[in-house]
C-alpha cells in the first residue's frame, strides 16, 4: 500500500512498487504468450515445417534493441525505458486485431481466444504503468512517440489457409519473443533503478 | 580351352564417405553463451573432418563455429560475442573424408529457450526456533555464473528432503534463496538438494550435491 503521511498532497505508489506491479504483468503476459504460441504450434504448424520460414522478422525489428546482457547494460536506462514504451506501443493495434482474426481460425479452441483478448487487455494496462514510470524516472519528458506500425492485417485474412496459418504463426512467435524482451528488459531495470543494479 | 584375358575387381576395404551427423543439444548454463553438441555418423574408415555452420535470422552470411576447442570433442562453444538472444540459430554439421562428405539435419536454437543452470551452491541446513516451534532452514547461493544481480537470469528453486530409505518430498520455493520447513520428525538425519532454473523457459538445472543434517530428539 501507498504511505500517505496525513496531510500529505503528494500520495503516491512508490517507483518501487511500480516496478513490482511491471514485472508482474509483464511476466504474465510473456506466460500467456509462451502459452498460446505453443498451442497454436501444437495444433496448427505440425509438420508445416513453418520455423524454417519463420526467419523473415517481426513488424518491430526496425526498432533496435538490444540482443544481449552487454548491450543491454550500455544503454542508458531512459533509452530502455523507452524502447519497452515504443514495443509496447508497436504491439496495440496487432493485438487488438489478433483477438478479432483468431475468431475465424477453423475450430480455434475458446484457450488461444481467451488468451488472445487477455494479453490485449493485459499489454494496455502494461503501457499505462510504464508511461506512468517513464513520467516519474523522466519528469518533463513525454517520451519518444516512437513505434513500429504493423501492415499484417492482410496476412491474417489470406484466402490460402497454409499462408494464412503461417502469418498466425509468426505473428505469435513474435509476439511471444517480444514479450520476452520486455520482460527481460523490465527485470533489468528494476534491478538498476529499484536495487541499484543488486537483486 | 585358354584362359580368358585378365580382368581386375578392387575389393572394398570399408572405406567409404562419413555417416550423417546428428545435432544431439544445445545448452547455455547463463542466457549469455552456449554449446552444441554433435553425434558422429560413421566415419567411413577414412579421417574425418567436421565442420559446424550456422546463420542467424535475417542474415545471408553463413558463419563457422568460432570455438571448437574450449568446450571439447564434437562441440562448438559460442562465447559472449557470438551469442544473441531473440535471434534463431540455423546449425548444421558437416562431416568431411577423402570419399565424401555428409551434413546433418538443421538444428534451430533460440538461446532463451535452451537455458540450463549450473546448480545451486553452498547449500547449508541448519536448525532454528520461531515462536516456540522448531523447523530447518535451508539456505543456498544462485550458481555462480548465472547473473541474478543484474535482472539478466531470474532464477527459481524447488528444495527436496528425504530420510535415508524414504521417497523425496520436494518443496517449490520460488525466487527466494532460503526455506523454512516445519513439521519434521526429530531425531532423523535429512538429506537436502536443491536445484534452479529460468523463471520463463528453459530446463532445471542438475540437483546440487547432497547436504546432510541431523534433528536433535527433542525437535
Ligand atoms: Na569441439
Ligand atoms: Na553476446
Ligand atoms: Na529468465
Amino acid at each position: 500500500l501507498p504511505i500517505c503521511p496525513s496531510g500529505s498532497v503528494n500520495c503516491q505508489v512508490s517507483l518501487g512498487e511500480l516496478f513490482d506491479r511491471a514485472v508482474k504483468l509483464s511476466h504474465y503476459i510473456h506466460f500467456l504468450s509462451s502459452e498460446m504460441f505453443n498451442e497454436f504450434d501444437e495444433r496448427y504448424a505440425q509438420g508445416r515445417g513453418f520455423i524454417t520460414k519463420a526467419v523473415n522478422g517481426c513488424h518491430t525489428a526496425s526498432l533496435t534493441t538490444p540482443e544481449d546482457k552487454e548491450q543491454a547494460q550500455q544503454i542508458h536506462h531512459e533509452d530502455l525505458l523507452n524502447l519497452v514504451l515504443g514495443v509496447l506501443r508497436s504491439w496495440n493495434d496487432p493485438l487488438l486485431h489478433l483477438v478479432t482474426e483468431v475468431q475465424r481460425i477453423k475450430e480455434a479452441p475458446n484457450t488461444i481466444l481467451w488468451k488472445a483478448a487477455e494479453i490485449e487487455e493485459q499489454n494496455k494496462r502494461l503501457l499505462e504503468g510504464m508511461e506512468k514510470i517513464v513520467g516519474r524516472v523522466q519528469p518533463g519528458d513525454t517520451g519518444n512517440e516512437v513505434y513500429s506500425r504493423w501492415s499484417g492485417l492482410p496476412s491474417l485474412q489470406l484466402a490460402d489457409e497454409d499462408s494464412r496459418l503461417f502469418a498466425f504463426y509468426n505473428l505469435l512467435h513474435c509476439l511471444r519473443r517480444d514479450s520476452h524482451k520486455i520482460d527481460n528488459y523490465l527485470k533489468l531495470l528494476k534491478c538498476r533503478l529499484i536495487h541499484d543494479s543488486n537483486c | 580351352s585358354e584362359w580368358s584375358l585378365e580382368s581386375y575387381i578392387r575389393i572394398p576395404n570399408g572405406q567409404s564417405a562419413p555417416g550423417k551427423p546428428e545435432i544431439m543439444r544445445c545448452r547455455s548454463p547463463e542466457k549469455e553463451t552456449f554449446t552444441c553438441w554433435w553425434k558422429p555418423g560413421s566415419d567411413g574408415g577414412l579421417p574425418t573432418n567436421y565442420t559446424l555452420n550456422y546463420y542467424k535470422e535475417g542474415e545471408e552470411l553463413i558463419n563457422e563455429c568460432p570455438d571448437y576447442k574450449t568446450a571439447g570433442p564434437n562441440s562448438c562453444y559460442f562465447n559472449k560475442k557470438h551469442t544473441s538472444l531473440w535471434t534463431i540459430y540455423n546449425i548444421t554439421v558437416k562431416a568431411t573424408n577423402r570419399m565424401g562428405s555428409s551434413i546433418s539435419d538443421p538444428h534451430y536454437v533460440d538461446v532463451t529457450y535452451i537455458v540450463q543452470p549450473d546448480p545451486p551452491m553452498n547449500v547449508i541446513p541448519a536448525v532454528g526456533i520461531q515462536d516456540g516451534k522448531p523447523y530447518l532452514l535451508v539456505k543456498w547461493s544462485p550458481p555462480p555464473l548465472a547473473d541474478v544481480r543484474s535482472g539478466w537470469l531470474t532464477l527459481i528453486y524447488e528444495l527436496r528432503l528425504k530420510t535415508e530409505g524414504e521417497e523425496w518430498e520436494t518443496f517449490l520455493v520460488g525466487q527466494q534463496t532460503q526455506y523454512k520447513i516445519f513439521s519434521l520428525n526429530p531425531g532423523n538425519k535429512y538429506i537436502v538438494q536443491i536445484h534452479c532454473k529460468p523463471d520463463h523457459h528453459g530446463a532445471w538445472s542438475e540437483w546440487s550435491q547432497e547436504k546432510y543434517i541431523q534433528l536433535p530428539s527433542d525437535f
